[in-house]
């Protein structure tokens, strides 16, 4: 008989707060973190973005990091997030246990490699920013701030990164490798995926709108979201309050363009059917679905087909909070993961801010209000990539 | 269950008539892959298209799957340390040498990690489990524990599992910035006995197919693959492996053939060589860098050289460290450590 995974820790830094209380406070009353570009260095600074509101001086002051220490923002902010996720969970770290950090991300160093680069070529000049470039040194410099980690992975799957690093998670559980596991992913903006989506033609000039019919595109977000996962028996053993149980889980590809996604959401319909299998759950039991909803045309009606073909009629009330968060790219299976566990904890559903105009070939409705005092059991969340990958995590109330 | 690696595919820094017996070995700081004629593989007009990396992948992928015979496997699985950094180089040059004006989408389609995956899955037309791992120098063997967790719960029946990893002459450069890489130039055939830092670089591309059903191809067994963190430097490699081969019913005296990963580097050999010390004094220990070089993912090579001596029941003169070969081959370690931080060991058997 496998172990039941339960998360009993949750972190989150965003654009909307830097903590899940100030998350839950964002969301229950509407206040979106998209605006002007103002920490990050850019020509660019007409794009509307969802900077997390700190520079990284006073990121490295609010975890006591001196400013000597060689690290990226995407370790910071992936230490503020796994920090507040050890806190919730109340969790000590033991010499007995074994526990895992997995993080996903894309980007990695590349903050530092992109304001060094030249300097990397030419000098000696920042070269110890050279070891932080790559995404595991991200991912080691969170785990070395904390020392209790054994075992280290870390996932790059673009935009599903996160939500596959929890999968990832819930299998070693699952599996009897490891007892904890804090697993999530972090993100930080940087020129590099700013211009690179600029080029794709795909960033809003507005705050963006998913599943609206006027919909131009994402708006790039920054962020960690962290759960921590262990083994109910663990849980129980330390007394630890549980959240939720990670239920279901699936991962497909949907195997069709590097930047686009499959007009009949391919790979989406085989995720959410497999996770849905593995809770042993009908589509008509989730309570709320937290969808990928970049605001992109083709990510969109992509998506909402695959909503449609799965759920049917009986589509619950869903919702993309990348409205409040931005695009956090590899950390939005995290945050997304974070913001629908506090749904179902808190009992509320976020509201797709935004949203004015069904899309006229698939007039699907997302929630456009906040709704509080809704009693929710299980809540399904969506994180779809480039390239196709594509995933879908449920959490359940026991 | 067993998983059985049924097919492999390799390009590396070997040239194709290189043979177990007669290796090209290298007397440099740096060497690139031997590259196939990729369009014995790939239509010219696709291939004008892809990077080096994502060719040389999706060669090797070809190799192993025609090799095992199968047509789309059940999972995609990548580990890279560096993903597709020449597009992410190409890329990141533009925006600063134009300040952020006149950029082209192709070099950053191509620059993220999972465009080995997505592309290799897109070209199969498999809509299976697809994965990325991008873990310095454990990447590909996440990937390779990544897929047992997936055929031991029969999720799915068979899955390809590749390493790969280019190494650009600007990254060679950077890499060399922080003492990666020797000074000097030595032969590779004594990179073991090397008493200075760093390591000689190089690059490769290799994919195996793991089936949970034997075939006439089949070459081991892949038992259990582990890898922990040594962050602090307070871990001791000895007992982290005796209680991994404890796990699988085994004691170091039963592994007829440890393979590390001893890379020329004086500070990582020494690593290698107190584990050989402490538990395998009495067996057979043997290495490959001399042949692979050192990369991100260079272990996968070291997997399929491991694989190829059970099914030949065979360990070439050339790689063995110590001890002398009794013509047995039962269980092999591979075992591989990242700058003592990060270390991975892999379990395997004959078939």
């Amino acid at each position: 008989m496998q172990e039941k995974v339960v998360v009993t820790g949750l972190g989150i830094i965003s654009a909307i707060g830097f903590s899940t209380a100030e998350t839950v406070k964002s969301l229950l009353s509407c206040v979106s973190g998209v605006g002007r570009i103002s920490y990050l260095d850019t020509i660019h600074t007409e794009i509307p973005c969802a900077e997390v509101q700190m520079s990284d001086d006073e990121l490295r002051k609010s975890l006591l990091i001196s400013r000597e220490e060689i690290i990226t923002r995407t370790s910071l902010l992936g230490i503020a997030a796994v920090k507040e996720a050890m806190q919730y969970a109340s969790f000590v770290p033991d010499r007995k246990l074994r526990i895992g950090l997995i993080s996903g991300t894309t980007v990695g160093g590349m903050e530092k490699s992109e304001a060094y680069y030249n300097d990397f070529i030419s000098s000696d000049k920042h070269k110890e920013y050279i070891d932080a470039h790559d995404c595991g040194a991200c991912t080691e410099k969170i785990a070395d701030y904390f020392k209790c980690f054994a075992y280290v992975s870390t996932i790059s799957t673009a935009c599903s990164s996160a939500a596959n690093a929890i999968i990832l998670g819930s299998e070693l559980i699952k599996d009897d490798k490891l007892d904890v596991v804090i697993a999530g992913g972090t993100e930080c903006l940087t020129k590099f995926h700013l211009n690179g989506f600029k080029t794709l033609m795909i960033l809003d000039s507005r705050p963006c709108r998913p599943f609206d019919d006027s919909r131009a595109g994402l708006n790039l977000g920054e962020g960690a979201g962290f759960l921590v996962l262990e083994s109910e028996s663990v849980a129980k053993k330390r007394k630890a309050e549980v959240i939720c149980t990670v239920s279901g889980y699936g991962n497909a590809c949907d195997a069709f363009h590097q930047t686009a996604s499959s007009p009949e959401g391919k790979g989406a319909v085989l995720a959410i059917t497999e996770a849905l299998g593995m809770a042993s759950l009908a589509p008509g039991q989730i309570g709320y679905i937290n969808a990928h909803g970049t605001g992109t045309g083709n990510n969109d009606m992509s998506e909402a087909q695959a909503l449609v073909t799965v759920f049917g009629d009986k589509l619950p009330p869903f919702s993309s909070t990348k409205p409040f968060t931005g695009h956090t790219t590899s950390a939005a299976g995290g945050i997304e993961s974070v913001i629908s566990i506090l749904a179902l904890r808190h009992g509320f559903i976020p509201a797709n801010l935004n949203f004015e105009t069904p899309m006229k070939y698939l007039p699907v409705v997302p929630l456009t209000t906040t709704r509080s005092s809704v009693p929710l059991k299980h809540v399904l969340t969506n994180s779809f990539g480039f390239g196709g990958n594509n995933s879908t995590i449920i959490f359940s109330r026991q | 269950m067993s998983v059985y690696i049924t097919g492999t595919g390799k390009i590396s820094v070997q040239p194709s008539d290189a043979s177990d017996s007669n290796p090209h070995l290298f007397e440099t700081r740096y060497a690139r892959c031997f590259d196939p004629v990729f369009s014995d593989y790939i239509n010219p007009m696709e291939a004008r298209r892809m990077s080096t990396i994502i060719k040389r992948a999706i060669v090797s992928t070809q190799m192993a799957l025609t090799e095992a015979g199968i047509g789309i496997p059940g999972a995609v699985i990548t580990g890279t340390g560096l993903g597709c950094i020449e597009d992410t180089e190409k890329f990141l040059t533009s925006m600063i040498n134009d300040n952020e004006k006149f950029l082209k989408p192709t070099f950053f389609i191509h620059s993220t990690h999972n465009t080995i995956s997505s592309q290799i899955a897109i070209r199969l037309k498999c809509n299976g489990y697809n994965n990325t791992f991008v873990h310095r120098g454990i990447s590909f063997e996440l990937a390779l524990q990544d897929a047992m967790l997936l055929l031991k719960q029969k999720k799915v029946h068979s899955a390809l599992v590749g390493g790969h990893d280019e190494m650009t002459p600007a990254y060679f450069g950077l890499l060399d910035r922080i003492g990666y890489w020797k000074k000097e130039t030595v032969p590779s055939s004594s990179l073991h006995t090397s008493t200075s830092a760093g390591s000689v670089a190089g690059e490769g591309s290799t994919s195996f197919i793991l089936s949970d059903e034997k075939s006439h191809t089949a070459y081991a067994i892949i038992t259990d693959v582990s890898t922990f963190y040594n962050g602090d430097g307070t871990s001791h490699p000895s007992e982290k492996i005796e209680a991994f081969l404890n796990l699988n019913g085994l004691k170091p005296a039963d592994i007829s053939l440890v393979m590390t990963g001893v890379n020329g580097d004086v500070n990582d050999n020494r690593v290698y060589y107190e584990v050989i010390d402490k538990l395998f004094k009495n067996n057979m220990a043997g290495w490959y860098k001399h042949l692979s070089l050192e990369y991100f993912t260079s272990p996968a090579f070291g997997l399929l050289a491991s694989a190829e001596c059970l099914k030949t029941g065979q360990v070439p003169a050339h790689m063995m460290l110590k001890g002398s070969y009794n013509g047995k081959l039962k269980h092999v370690l591979l075992y591989n450590h990242f700058k003592n931080r990060n270390h991975s060991m892999v379990l395997l058997s004959s078939c």
